[in-house]
C-alpha cells in the first residue's frame, strides 16, 4: 500500500489518510494544542507527503516519514503563531478553587504547554489514540524503550505542576 | 542497577498506561508496599491519569476528521491524468535505471576523454597481445596456419605466420610443460638467420604446439611431417650495391656454378651518369639456396631480401591424380574406337571427346614439368645497382638578374631595349603598360647567351637611372641529386628582367618637410614657384586652404635634384621665418644610386596666423559647452552604475542563496533536537 501510495496512486494515499490521520491531528495537537491549526498542519501534511513522496526510498518508512512532516509542518504554524503574544499566558489564573473541573482542565492544559513539544505529542497519542507504546515510539522515531523514559518525565513534572489541584481531588 | 524507586516515575506511567509486564508489575506493587512516598505518587499518578483521559476526550478528533482529511486533500490536490508522470516517475525510482544512467554518464565521460586525448582502439588490442594468459585463453583468435595451406599464403602473409608461430612458442612458454624450449630456439635461431628451412620447420612446430598441448607431449617428439615428398617452390630476392656492375656479375655467375646452379637471364641498363644497373636470375639447388645467398652478400652492401616458399604439394598431386584419370580416360577411348561402331556420329562425338581430353592430358603434364622445374632449382632474383646511382650526371648555371630602371622617357628606352635583339639576345617578354592616370611603366624580360650577357647587361644599365639590380645564381644537378666530383659545370642562358618606371614614381633620397610664416600666404606662394625653377625643380601638387578663424595655408610640393637642393634652401629663408625642418634621408644599401641627380622632395607649407581667439564665446557658449559636460558626466557615472550593477547581482543572488540553505540546515536541526 505504501508502496503504491509513494507511485501516486490516489487509492493507496486515501488508505493511508484513514489509518494516520489521527495518530497524526494527536502529533500536530500536542506540538499546537489547537485543534483547527492542528488539523490544518495535517492537511497541510499530507498534500506535502503526497507531492514529494517519490524521495523516499524506503515504504517501510513511511509513517515514520508522514509524522516526520506533519512535526515540521505544525511546528512551523507555531513558529509563526508564536509571533503574536499568547494571551494565556498573560492571563493565567492562580485560582483556588480546585475542584472546580474546568479550573483543573485549565491547568492541565497549562502544564501541559509547560512540557517539551515530543512529550505532549506522546502524550496525545497515547491518550487519543490509545497506542501502545512500541507504535508510539515506531511513529515518533524514538529508539526502543526511550518512550517509557519520557512519558515518566512527563507525568511526573505535571504531577508537580498539579500537586495542589490533585490533593484536592482526592 | 537502577531500583524500582529510583525510576519510580517510568514505572508510574507505565502502570497506569498498562504497559509494565508481569513481573514489573509485581516488583512495582512489592515495592509501594514497602514505599510510602511511592504509594503518595502512585496514588497522584492514576488521579491525574484520570484527570488527563477525561481532559484530552474532550480535545479528540471527531468521527468526520478522516473524511473531511480525505475531502481537504481531494480538494487540494485534484485529480490529474498524469500518467506518463507516474511512469517516469516509476521509473526514475527504478535502482536498475539509477544505476543505468549512472554508468551512462561514466561511459559517456570515457569516450569523450578518449575522443579529447585521441587514443585509438588499437592499443588495447596490443595489449591483449602482449598477455600470454589472455591469448592462450582465446586461441582462436589467431588461428595457427595448417602446414596444407601454407602454399595457398602470399609472402606477407607468411611473414605473418612467423609472428604467430612466435606467439604460439611464447604461449606454450607460459603453460605448464618446459617442452617450448626448442620451439624458442628455432625461433630464435630463424630471427636471426632467416632460413627458410628453419621457419617451415618452426612454423610446423607451430601448428603442433596446441595439439602438444592438449595432449601434453613435447612438441619435439611430435612427427614433423615429411618434408620428402613435399613439392615446395623456393625463390629469394635480393638487392645489392655494388661497385661495379660487370666485376659482380662475373662473380655471381662464379658462385652460381660452385652451387651447381646456372645465370638464367642477365639484364643491365646503363644511366645518364655512366652508372649500371641491372637485374640477374640465378637458378640453384634448393638445398643449397642459403649458401648462395650467404656467399653473395660479400659482393656489396645488401639492400633488401625476401625469402618465400610456396608449397603446391596439394596442387601437384592433385593434378597427378586427375592427369592418371585423363589417362585412362584416354585408353578406355582409344578402346571404344577399335571397336569401330557404326554409327559415325558416336564415332565424331568420341573423335572430339578424346582431343579435349588429350589437351588437358598436355596441359596438365605441362603445369607438372613446370613445377617440376621450379622445385628442382630455387629462382634467385637479385638486382644490382652501381654505388652512387643517383650521382649527377652534370650541373647547369643558372643565372637570374633584376634590373629596376627610372628614365625621364619611358617609352624610349623600351624601344632601345627591343633594338637589342640579336640571335644572342632574345626577348622573350616585353610590355608597355598606360594606366588611367597616364603613368607608364614596361617590363621586358631578356635570355641572352652566357658569354654576351655581362656586356648587354651593362649597356641596358646606362638607359637610365638604376634604383636596383640584383643577380641570383642557381647551380642545378642535372640527372641525379647530391654531389658529384667528376660531374661538369656548365653556364646558362642569363635571365634578365627589367622593369622601367617614370622618374616621377622614384621615391626620394631625402625628404624634408617645413613651415614658413608669414603674414601674405598667396604671394609668398608664387614667390616659392619661382625659387624652385630656378633651382631645377618641379612643382608636384600645391594646395591653399583658409579656415574659420581666418588662418591660410598652402601645402608645396617640390622634387629638386641633390645637387640643387642646399641652393633651394638656402633661397627659401628670404620668404619668411622657416619653422619644423624636419629630414629624411633614406640611404639604399646596396643599390648603385647616383647621388647628385637623386631626387630630394620637399613639401612646404607657407601659412598666416589669422585670428588668435575662437569666436565662440561669450556667455552662452560657455553655458552650453558646461552643460553638454555635464551631460557626458552623467551618462557616464550611469553607465558605470550599470556595471557595476551587473558585477554585484550574481553575488547577491549566491549569498541570499547560501544565507537561506543555511537557514534550512539550521531550523532542521533545530527541530530534529527537540
Amino acid at each position: 500500500m505504501y508502496r503504491a501510495a509513494i507511485h501516486g496512486d490516489r487509492e493507496a494515499f486515501g488508505m493511508i489518510i484513514r489509518i494516520h490521520s489521527r495518530a497524526l491531528f494527536a502529533i500536530a495537537y500536542g506540538i499546537l494544542q489547537n485543534r483547527e491549526e492542528a488539523e490544518d498542519a495535517v492537511q497541510d501534511a499530507l498534500v506535502k507527503a503526497w507531492k514529494s513522496g517519490w524521495r523516499l526510498r524506503d515504504p517501510e518508512k513511511f509513517p515514520t516519514w508522514l509524522c516526520m512532516i506533519a512535526r515540521h509542518r505544525a511546528r512551523d504554524i507555531f513558529r509563526r503563531r508564536r509571533t503574536v503574544p499568547l494571551s494565556g499566558e498573560i492571563t493565567e489564573p492562580v485560582e483556588s478553587e480546585a475542584t472546580d473541573t474546568t479550573a483543573l482542565d485549565q491547568q492541565l492544559h497549562f502544564a501541559l504547554a509547560a512540557l517539551p513539544e515530543l512529550h505532549r505529542s506522546a502524550l496525545a497519542l497515547r491518550y487519543f489514540e490509545e497506542m501502545d507504546y512500541r507504535s508510539i515510539e515506531k511513529l515518533l522515531g524514538l529508539s526502543n524503550g526511550a518512550l517509557r523514559g519520557i512519558l515518566g518525565r512527563a507525568l511526573a513534572s505535571m504531577r508537580k505542576e498539579l500537586r495542589p489541584a490533585l490533593a484536592s481531588l482526592e | 542497577m537502577p531500583t524500582v524507586h529510583d525510576e519510580i516515575d517510568n514505572y508510574l506511567a507505565a502502570d497506569v498506561h498498562n504497559e509494565l509486564s508481569n513481573e514489573e508489575r509485581y516488583d512495582l506493587h512489592a515495592h509501594l508496599v514497602e514505599c510510602a512516598d511511592c504509594r503518595r505518587l502512585h496514588q497522584e499518578t492514576k488521579i491525574m491519569n484520570n484527570a488527563l483521559e477525561e481532559t484530552l476526550a474532550s480535545e479528540k478528533p471527531d468521527i468526520a476528521f478522516e473524511q473531511r482529511m480525505l475531502a481537504a486533500f481531494r480538494n487540494r490536490v485534484p485529480q490529474k491524468a498524469g500518467r506518463t508522470t507516474t511512469l517516469i516517475v516509476d521509473l526514475m525510482r527504478l535502482r536498475a535505471t539509477q544505476i543505468t544512467a549512472i554508468a551512462a554518464v561514466l561511459l559517456a565521460l570515457v569516450q569523450v576523454g578518449r575522443m579529447i586525448t585521441g587514443e585509438g582502439t588499437t592499443a588495447p588490442r596490443n595489449r591483449e597481445y602482449a598477455t600470454q594468459e589472455q591469448f592462450a585463453a582465446q586461441p582462436a583468435q589467431a588461428p595457427l596456419p595448417s602446414s596444407n595451406d601454407i602454399g595457398a599464403l602470399s609472402k606477407s602473409a607468411i611473414r605473418q605466420d612467423r609472428k604467430t608461430d612466435r606467439l604460439a612458442a611464447g604461449q606454450s612458454l607460459a603453460g605448464p610443460q618446459k617442452a617450448a624450449a626448442p620451439a624458442e630456439s628455432q625461433t630464435e635461431a630463424k630471427d636471426e638467420k632467416q632460413k627458410p628451412d628453419e621457419v617451415d620447420r618452426a612454423i610446423a612446430a607451430g601448428s603442433t604446439i596446441p595439439a602438444a598441448k592438449e595432449v601434453g607431449r613435447n612438441p619435439a617428439e611430435t612427427p614433423v611431417p615429411a618434408l620428402a615428398n613435399r613439392k615446395l617452390i623456393r625463390n629469394a630476392k635480393v638487392e645489392l650495391e655494388i661497385v661495379r656492375f660487370d666485376d659482380a656479375i662475373q662473380e655471381i655467375t662464379a658462385f652460381a656454378n660452385e652451387e651447381r646452379g646456372y645465370v638464367a637471364t642477365s639484364s643491365s641498363e646503363k644511366q645518364a651518369n655512366g652508372k649500371l644497373k641491372g637485374e640477374i636470375v640465378v637458378r640453384v639447388l634448393p638445398e643449397n639456396l642459403d649458401h648462395f645467398l650467404q656467399k653473395i652478400r660479400v659482393l656489396g652492401e645488401l639492400k633488401n631480401q625476401t625469402l618465400g616458399t610456396e608449397d603446391v604439394t596439394k596442387a601437384y598431386f592433385d593434378t597427378d591424380s586427375r592427369l592418371k584419370n585423363a589417362r585412362v580416360m584416354e585408353q578406355r577411348m582409344i578402346d571404344m574406337l577399335k571397336k569401330k561402331s557404326d554409327d559415325i556420329n558416336d564415332l565424331l562425338q568420341v573423335e572430339k571427346e578424346l582431343g579435349r581430353v588429350r589437351e588437358q592430358i598436355e596441359q596438365m603434364q605441362g603445369d607438372l614439368k613446370y613445377w617440376d622445374s621450379q622445385v628442382q632449382f630455387a629462382t634467385v632474383t637479385i638486382q644490382l645497382t652501381e654505388k652512387d646511382m643517383e650521382e649527377p650526371a652534370k650541373f647547369l648555371l643558372k643565372e637570374r638578374a633584376q634590373l629596376a630602371l627610372y628614365a625621364p622617357d619611358v617609352e624610349k628606352i623600351y624601344n632601345d631595349i627591343k633594338a637589342l635583339a640579336s640571335p644572342k639576345t632574345q626577348i622573350t617578354n616585353a610590355q608597355l603598360d598606360r594606366d588611367n592616370t597616364g603613368r607608364v611603366s614596361a617590363r621586358a624580360s631578356v635570355l641572352i647567351a652566357p658569354e654576351e650577357s655581362d656586356a648587354q647587361i651593362a649597356r641596358v644599365k646606362t638607359m637610365g637611372r638604376v634604383e636596383n639590380f640584383q643577380v641570383q645564381t642557381e647551380r642545378v644537378a642535372q640527372g641525379g641529386t647530391g654531389m658529384s666530383e667528376n660531374a661538369r659545370t656548365k653556364r646558362d642562358k642569363v635571365e634578365l628582367n627589367i622593369t622601367i618606371s617614370r622618374e616621377e614614381q622614384e621615391q626620394a633620397l631625402q625628404q624634408t618637410s617645413l613651415r614658413i610664416c608669414t603674414s601674405s600666404v598667396d604671394d609668398k606662394t608664387k614667390e616659392l614657384r619661382g625659387l624652385a625653377e630656378k633651382q631645377n625643380g618641379r612643382v608636384r601638387s600645391s594646395s591653399f586652404s583658409r579656415d574659420p578663424d581666418g588662418r591660410e595655408f598652402a601645402n608645396v610640393s617640390l622634387r629638386v635634384p641633390m645637387k640643387d637642393y642646399n641652393a633651394l634652401m638656402q633661397s627659401l629663408t628670404t620668404l619668411g621665418k622657416v619653422e619644423n625642418v624636419s629630414v629624411q634621408r633614406q640611404d639604399r644599401t646596396g643599390a648603385q644610386v647616383d647621388e647628385t641627380n637623386a631626387p630630394a622632395d620637399l613639401s612646404i607649407q607657407v601659412y598666416s596666423q589669422g585670428n588668435i581667439v575662437s569666436q565662440e564665446t561669450g556667455l552662452f557658449a560657455t553655458l552650453r559647452r558646461t552643460l553638454g559636460q555635464s551631460a557626458a558626466a552623467i551618462m557616464w557615472s550611469l553607465r558605470m552604475i550599470g556595471v557595476a550593477l551587473a558585477f554585484l547581482a550574481p553575488w547577491a543572488i549566491a549569498l541570499a542563496a547560501i544565507i537561506w540553505v543555511a537557514r534550512r540546515v539550521v531550523r532542521a536541526r533545530a527541530g530534529r533536537s527537540d
